[in-house]
């Protein structure tokens, strides 16, 4: 009766509270956009119904972080009002007992939070069905879709949120410090859960939210089909998740029970307490005086008082000072300055590592870990915005909080001390918060033994760019607060406003001058240093500098002094105390806003072109419309082009001259030619040699057509002129680097124009092209496309001048002719490279200038014999290495990879196509590298990486350069489905055979664990089988596994002896494209009947295997030798494109093996090592080995795909 | 009923020893105990309403052991805090129902009846619709008696009642008192000693965590007949008086200060007067105890 009585109370008190319906509206909005925003379902890259069970979990997911973030003074006030109005002595002292009142309490926040959920569901449904919603993106309404949900995701969150919160609340008799509790349960989600240490499993596990388990999970593992049709359901690492921090709800819960009290509140913590005493124990307390005795008289004489600007800057100091104090000694500081930076450490070791390889943890590498942009709501940082949201409410309310406030209302000097003595106590904090992340990101290079550490840089990022992005959004935090002037509601709105900051496009709201504290980002590289990122940065920060003023002002004006919150009296006050001091720093910040925003809107807006995500897309949309029906018009082909470039790194400027030789080679006349232009530079008019005039010059859509007076016959050919000049204007909305700058240019032949009609530029996405009306094509042509197969153009010959300024080297496709410098007129002494490629290369070329160093080297082929008849024709290489000259660890092992690679390529598969290779470090702290004709290339976080050295640990980088030199003995193939296996999975077959080729089997076996990990590519069941593979998992491991596993059952010659004959095959100029169908069709020949069934499973269906062994034993014969028993269970099975398991019946060959040494490896080989014949099911298999084994397993080197593959293997069990 | 405490001692954690050996005995009838600010009279009464532990001691209500069955003293216990707040958003009828059935009046009927009751007691059923965020502090304090009165208690604390109410607000209030003081254990805190001398039969004054006496009001001021004398002087000359009379308090009287001096004999300059009970307060405090039958330290010593 009492709790239920408590209850009602409960629940009836906080359902009439504006503010909670409030949280309602919020959380119908938010969803509502979100349902409707096409952005996130990009990102996640597929397409899905809004309403399908994938839409309504994510949108649930959301609507559950926002509801965390918003509406924890539920429970905060459920579990602390009695506390925090001072009822708590009538009630504690009613015969009631502590499980129907925490119960009644408790009971009524999880439910009122359950009910708050349901507006998730609510704006979810309403963005689905409210009218505007293409009907196409409307699958059928299934209610298992939002019940899942919300019983899956919502339920539980609300019930580890109310648990968490209540706690909190209910211990420091504080609504406030629930928000705390959401602030824990953010950064376990956002912040812990995302180690890569942790993998998948188990930061999906460690997640409180389920956000990890949608967006990771979800997203990348289920099919398309699945998203739409699969409902959620509770298994899995999903359940485990769920009942795991449910259990942990359940542990707070009953530590808030057991911890409760009926009792005074004292105030003050154990440490506060322990505090006082300290201070005191030795001060004797004075005894209190009679009544009698005569105090000491007033004295009348006046104390010197300051007033004016001393007395505001003495207050605004005392009162930072205070803050200060007070945020750092509280549970939330000691997060923030204890458990962060210590965290912090952890997570810096975990990111300079990828799948157990280090990285040398560069200066640059940790300040990019340490930062991140206030726009980026997925980044681990979010939760710093959240915790200054929740101080900003403390320092607002603290002298209100602890009842004083009418006594410092009531005390001289204007509304401006208090507001910047808790800005800069805000502002303290933050800095020390900086300052111990420095701290930890040198502990972290500290332990991984790297001891350069840079302070300058640490100082620059954090203190210079960093913190004025975390202070300029304190300053709104804090205004907000004393402008609302509720505790829960200011809450709220600095909530929402951080929301709207990290997701304005969801709002609509694209431009950076819009979005309070927003603007371009800055980049850091060694190479380029800060490039030219940071003027525009700080044009937008001082811009909203000037902002944070007026907002500081409005603070200042709005702030109630006492009890009166009548909103129209405030606004009197704040009327009058619009004078002096105020008013003009109401003006100057006023006119900065005008002068600063309008000078970003000359530069962003009149000097560049701003175009929004929206009108870029409906930009390539109207160049499809217009333009899209020339896609099949012939047009000539480029042939070999030569370039004039003269790079001016100083004015970020470059100038190409070129020309073009384009000749016909279909069989109609060409009377025009169709050329898009790059968009961001100035391409001058085109000349022909030949007559010919513009008949359309679209500048908007870049699109021109020249019309030939006479046709260009079949077999004829023209010249074709240009000049194209990009340099910068200003600078941009989004701050993007332009091609060139000071040190480390690098751009691609997408400034020159290009012939005919680019359907690359077409709209891609499903959505997208609905939205714009235009008709669905494929992302990619079918396999069985024979039109895809023919051969568009034939390569370009490629011979380029290059020039820059005399300390930089310029790069680009081709052998170095030559190089020279050459002083001209008003630019100094400039450097020249003439560069000239003698067969043809692809599409895409690349340029680079920078401060390089050359590592140069030749390789020249072998002259024995059997190298002598497989690379006849063969030439010498020159190989040339660009780097930083600071990076040069890597190139010692870069070039013995190089080495070896053109050694055992071009025996196996066939000479090098070139006389040259380039490689070459580009800015950017990425780790990967990248392969053109002729050309590889790299970040510089690829220099990075640093294996360690020794037997047992996998050499990565060496791996890396064998897979990128694979691209190098490309085979000609089409875009068509199964393309990336064309090139990525033969690019890792090659790498495989490399590694083992270089450094023998056991360097192998490491690079095939370390591609088994499910980091950066978890193993998927996607319905695709590999012939038609384009997913990532699928190109870049189930290929080469098969190619590997194949090379195992039939030979590496026979494998290697297929791909050679179709790089001989498509090599011609005139043969078709090739296939995976070309590549079955090689593997087929060289496949011996017995064993195709292999490359169906393999090739044409999605087939898994699940091998184990039960069971191993030994028994030593009376003959000495040993008699190995193993019980193996087998099965396997097909996915179908709807991620549909089938069982199928297994009769056939895997590998069964028994080792000496199952831990160290057997420098001998295997004791034993055959194929047998598995069928499905559990099977006994006994083998004899001459010594004493230690263990056996069933397909013990992973030929085959086997999700579980740890227990393959076992030890054995050696029987008497 | 009575309610016995004997040996009560407690020390805060900062250091501050709060009460020391505290022993009485409370009869039913009002009680008062009178004490300067910090003599430990908040730490006793919460102590007596549950909400803390002390470090030594025992309390016995009736049958009922107070410190080891909260639940027992609580059904039948009635608390009004020196300080408390309400729920701003709250109407006062509303939360007082909550109230009563949280003290176990569950009857619907029932709880109409004590609540309108109440409500009217206090004063307060104009207001009741009214949200108590809105109200005065006497209107406030007139709702905790409301809340402390639920149930008819056998044991009433109220601390400091009297504190911030206006003259009218407080004669209501004390009447009210009275009146519930013909059937409970009433323990009336307080530094005002009107109400004591209005209110109470018995009394103790507690200085300093001590209990320096237990009397019945009326008794100990006629003990004290003929040892109080009083003497009007410039502010300045109060130093030269302090030096050679035990003055036990002083009081401003139209701009001139009032003496009052505790002496067997009669001392020179000053006129005798007839003892109050503030006389015997402050008697008390300057250390003046009376000859006693049996005060709380003799027994402490026994």
């Amino acid at each position: 009766m009492k709790f239920w009585e408590i209850f009602r109370f409960e629940f009836g008190y906080q359902v009439r509270r504006p503010w909670i319906w409030l949280i309602v509206a919020v959380l119908i909005v938010l969803d509502f956009l979100m349902t409707r925003d096409g952005s996130v379902s990009e990102v996640l890259y597929s397409e899905f119904y809004l309403n399908s069970p994938f839409g309504v979990a994510k949108t649930t997911v959301f609507g559950s972080l926002v509801w965390l973030v918003t509406a924890a003074a539920v429970a905060g006030d459920a579990a602390a009002r009695d506390v925090a109005t001072g009822l708590y002595p009538l009630l504690y002292t009613a015969p009631i007992r502590k499980r129907d009142y925490l119960g009644g309490r408790f009971v009524a926040a999880f439910v009122l939070n359950a009910l708050l959920l349901l507006a998730v569901q609510a704006g979810i449904l309403l963005g689905v069905y409210l009218p505007g919603v293409d009907p196409e993106l409307i699958g059928p309404f299934r209610p298992a879709a939002f019940l899942g949900a919300y019983a899956i995701i919502s339920l539980p969150n609300a019930f580890t949120g109310t648990a968490v919160q209540f706690w909190l609340a209910s211990r420091s008799g504080r609504p406030m410090a629930a928000y705390f509790g959401s602030f824990l349960l953010v950064f376990m989600g956002f912040f812990v859960a995302s180690f890569v240490l942790f993998r998948r499993g188990l930061g999906t596990l460690l997640d409180p939210i389920g956000i990890r388990f949608v967006v990771e999970d979800m997203a990348h593992l289920w099919t398309p089909i699945e998203k739409n049709r699969r409902v959620m359901q509770l298994e899995g690492i999903l359940l485990t998740n769920r009942v795991l921090w449910l259990g942990i709800a359940l542990v707070v819960v009953g530590l808030t029970y057991l911890s409760f009290r009926f009792a005074h509140r004292t105030g003050g913590s154990w440490w506060s307490r322990f505090r006082v005493r300290s201070q005191k124990a030795s001060s004797p307390i004075p005894p209190a005086g009679s009544g009698a005795t005569a105090p000491p008289a007033l004295s009348a004489r006046p104390v010197s008082r300051a007033s004016g600007f001393s007395l505001h800057a003495r207050q605004t100091l005392a009162i930072a000072r205070k803050s200060f104090r007070a945020i750092a000694t509280s549970w939330a500081g000691l997060a923030m300055l204890a458990l962060i930076p210590l965290l912090t450490v952890v997570m810096i070791l975990d990111q300079t590592e990828s799948n157990g390889v280090p990285l040398v943890p560069t200066t640059a590498r940790v300040v990019a870990l340490l930062t991140g942009s206030m726009a980026d709501e997925q980044s681990r940082w979010v939760v710093i915005p959240f915790l200054l949201v929740f101080f900003a409410g403390e320092l607002v309310w603290r002298e209100r909080d602890a009842g004083l406030g009418e006594i410092t209302d009531a005390m001289p000097g204007t509304e401006w001390p208090p507001f910047l003595g808790k800005l800069a106590g805000l502002g303290l904090v933050l800095a020390l918060f900086l300052a111990l992340q420095a701290i930890s990101g040198m502990m972290a290079q500290t332990i991984r033994g790297y001891h350069d550490y840079e302070i300058g840089l640490y100082l620059k990022t954090l203190f210079g760019l960093q913190f004025t992005d975390f202070f300029l959004f304190g300053v709104l935090g804090l205004a907000v607060h004393v402008i609302v002037d509720h505790k829960y509601l200011g809450h709220l709105v600095a909530v929402l406003a951080f929301v709207f900051i990290a997701l304005a496009s969801l709002f609509g709201v694209e431009h950076n001058l819009l979005i309070y504290g927003a603007g371009p980002g800055w980049s850091y590289t060694e190479i380029r240093g800060f490039g030219s990122s940071i003027e525009p940065w700080l044009w937008f920060r001082l811009y909203w500098a000037a902002w944070a003023v007026l907002l500081a002002v409005g603070a200042v004006l709005f702030r109630t002094r006492g009890p009166e919150k009548n909103p129209g009296l405030r606004l009197r006050i704040a009327r009058r105390r619009l004078t002096g001091p105020t008013l003009r720093t109401a003006g100057v910040a006023v006119t900065l806003i005008l002068a600063l925003g309008g000078f970003i809107f000359y530069n962003t807006n009149l000097l560049n072109e701003y175009l929004t995500p929206a009108d870029l897309k409906e930009r390539a949309a109207g160049y499809e419309r217009r333009y899209g029906r020339y896609a099949d018009q012939p047009q000539p082909a480029l042939t070999a082009a030569r370039l004039n470039i003269e790079i001016y790194p100083e004015r970020q400027a470059v100038i190409i001259r070129g020309s073009y030789r384009l000749v016909n080679r279909s069989r109609t006349a060409i009377d025009s030619i169709h050329l898009t232009t790059a968009p961001g530079v100035e391409t001058g008019t085109l000349q022909f040699d030949r007559a010919a005039t513009c008949v359309l010059a679209d500048e908007k859509l870049h699109h021109r057509i020249y019309a030939l007076r006479n046709p260009l016959r079949p077999g004829d050919s023209l010249r074709l002129g240009f000049r194209v000049h990009a340099g910068p204007h200003g600078f941009r909305e989004n701050g993007a680097d332009g091609p060139v700058q000071a040190n480390g240019t690098n751009f691609t032949n997408a400034l020159l124009p290009g012939i005919g009609y680019e359907s690359s530029r077409e709209l891609l996405t499903p959505a997208d092209r609905r939205t714009y009306e235009l008709t669905s094509r494929p992302l990619i042509a079918s396999l069985y496309d024979l039109e895809a197969r023919k051969r568009r153009g034939e390569g370009t010959t490629l011979e380029v001048v290059i020039g820059t300024e005399k300390d930089q080297v310029a790069v680009a496709p081709g052998a170095l002719r030559r190089t020279w410098r050459q002083a001209s007129a008003g630019s100094g002494e400039r450097r020249h490279f003439h560069y000239a490629t003698h067969h043809p290369i692809g599409g895409v070329w690349e340029f680079f200038s920078a401060g390089y160093a050359v590592h140069d080297m030749v390789w020249t082929p072998a002259t024995r014999a059997d190298s002598a008849t497989t690379g006849a024709g063969q030439k010498r290489v020159a190989i040339r290495i660009f780097h930083h000259p600071k990076h040069t660890a890597h190139l010692e092992r870069m070039a013995r990879s190089i080495r070896a690679c053109f050694d055992y390529y071009s025996r196996e598969f066939g000479p090098y196509g070139y006389n040259f290779l380039s490689v070459v470090e580009r800015p950017g702290n990425g780790t990967g590298m990248h392969a053109e004709a002729g050309m590889i290339t790299h970040g510089e976080g690829f220099t990075a990486w640093n294996p360690e050295q020794g037997p047992g640990s996998h050499d990565h980088p060496f791996a890396i350069v064998a897979h990128e030199m694979g691209h190098q003995w490309p085979v000609p193939a089409a875009t068509v489905e199964g393309a990336p296996v064309m090139s990525e999975s033969l690019a890792w077959y090659l790498g495989m055979k490399l590694v083992e080729y270089a450094k023998g089997p056991d360097a192998l076996r490491l690079l095939r664990d370390y591609l088994r990990q499910p980091y950066p590519y978890p193993a998927i069941r996607r319905g695709e089988p590999l012939l038609r593979a384009l997913d990532p998992y699928l190109s870049y491991r189930r290929g080469p596994f098969a190619l590997y596993a194949l090379s195992q059952y039939i030979g590496d010659e026979r494998v290697n002896r297929a791909l050679r004959q179709l790089r001989e095959k498509h090599q011609p100029k005139n043969a078709p494209l090739a296939t995976t169908l070309d590549l079955y069709a090689e593997l087929k020949t060289e496949t011996p009947d017995s064993l195709r069934y292999l490359l169906h499973d393999w090739f044409e269906t999605n087939t898994f295997w699940e091998l184990e062994t039960a069971g191993a034993g030994a028994r030593q014969t009376p003959a000495g030798t040993w008699e190995v028993t193993l019980e193996v269970q087998a099965r396997k099975m097909e996915y179908d494109s709807a991620g549909v398991e089938t069982t199928v019946p297994m009769n056939e060959w895997v590998e069964v093996g028994v080792f000496a040494d199952g831990k160290t490896g057997d420098p001998a080989g295997p004791l034993y090592l055959r194929k047998h014949r598995i069928r499905s099911g559990r099977q006994t298999i006994r083998v004899k080995v001459p010594r004493r084994p230690d263990q056996a397993g069933i397909d013990p080197h992973h030929l085959l795909i086997d999700l579980k593959p740890d227990n393959n293997r076992k030890a054995l069990i050696i029987r008497p | 009923m009575t309610l016995e405490i004997s040996g009560l001692s407690k020390t805060y954690s900062n250091g501050v020893q709060a009460l020391k050996n505290v022993t009485l005995s409370i009869p039913g009838g009002m009680y008062g105990l009178l004490g300067p600010n910090g003599a430990g009279k908040s730490t006793l009464m919460r102590i007596l309403a549950t909400l803390q532990e002390p470090d030594e001691g025992r309390i016995q209500l009736g049958e009922i052991d107070v410190l080891h069955q909260k639940d027992k003293v609580r059904e039948t216990l009635g608390y009004l805090p020196q300080e408390f707040g309400v729920y701003p958003k709250a109407r006062a009828g509303e939360l007082l129902d909550h109230f009563a059935v949280l003290k176990g009046i569950t009857t619907r009927s029932a709880r109409k009846t004590v609540v309108e009751t109440l409500l009217r007691q206090t004063n307060l059923w104009d207001v009741r619709r009214q949200k108590l965020g809105g109200f005065s502090g006497g209107m406030k304090q007139r709702f905790g008696v409301a809340v402390a009165l639920l149930g008819n208690p056998k044991l009433m604390i109220v601390d400091e009642p009297t504190a911030g109410l206006d003259p009218a607000e407080r004669v209501r209030f004390l009447n009210l008192l009275s009146e519930l003081g013909e059937q409970s254990v009433v323990i009336l805190s307080t530094h005002i000693v009107a109400d004591v001398s209005e209110l109470c039969t018995r009394m103790a004054i507690i200085h300093q965590g001590r209990i320096l006496q237990e009397a019945e009001p009326l008794k100990a001021v006629e003990a004290l007949r003929g040892r109080i004398w009083r003497r009007v002087v410039e502010k300045s000359a109060l130093a030269g008086l302090e030096r050679d009379h035990s003055i036990i308090s002083t009081k401003l009287l139209g701009g001139r200060t009032v003496v009052h001096v505790y002496s067997e004999d009669a001392p020179a300059g000053f006129e005798p007067v007839p003892p109050d009970l503030e006389d015997v307060y402050f008697s008390a405090m300057a250390g003046h105890l009376p000859p006693k039958t049996g005060g709380p330290e003799k027994e402490a010593r026994l």
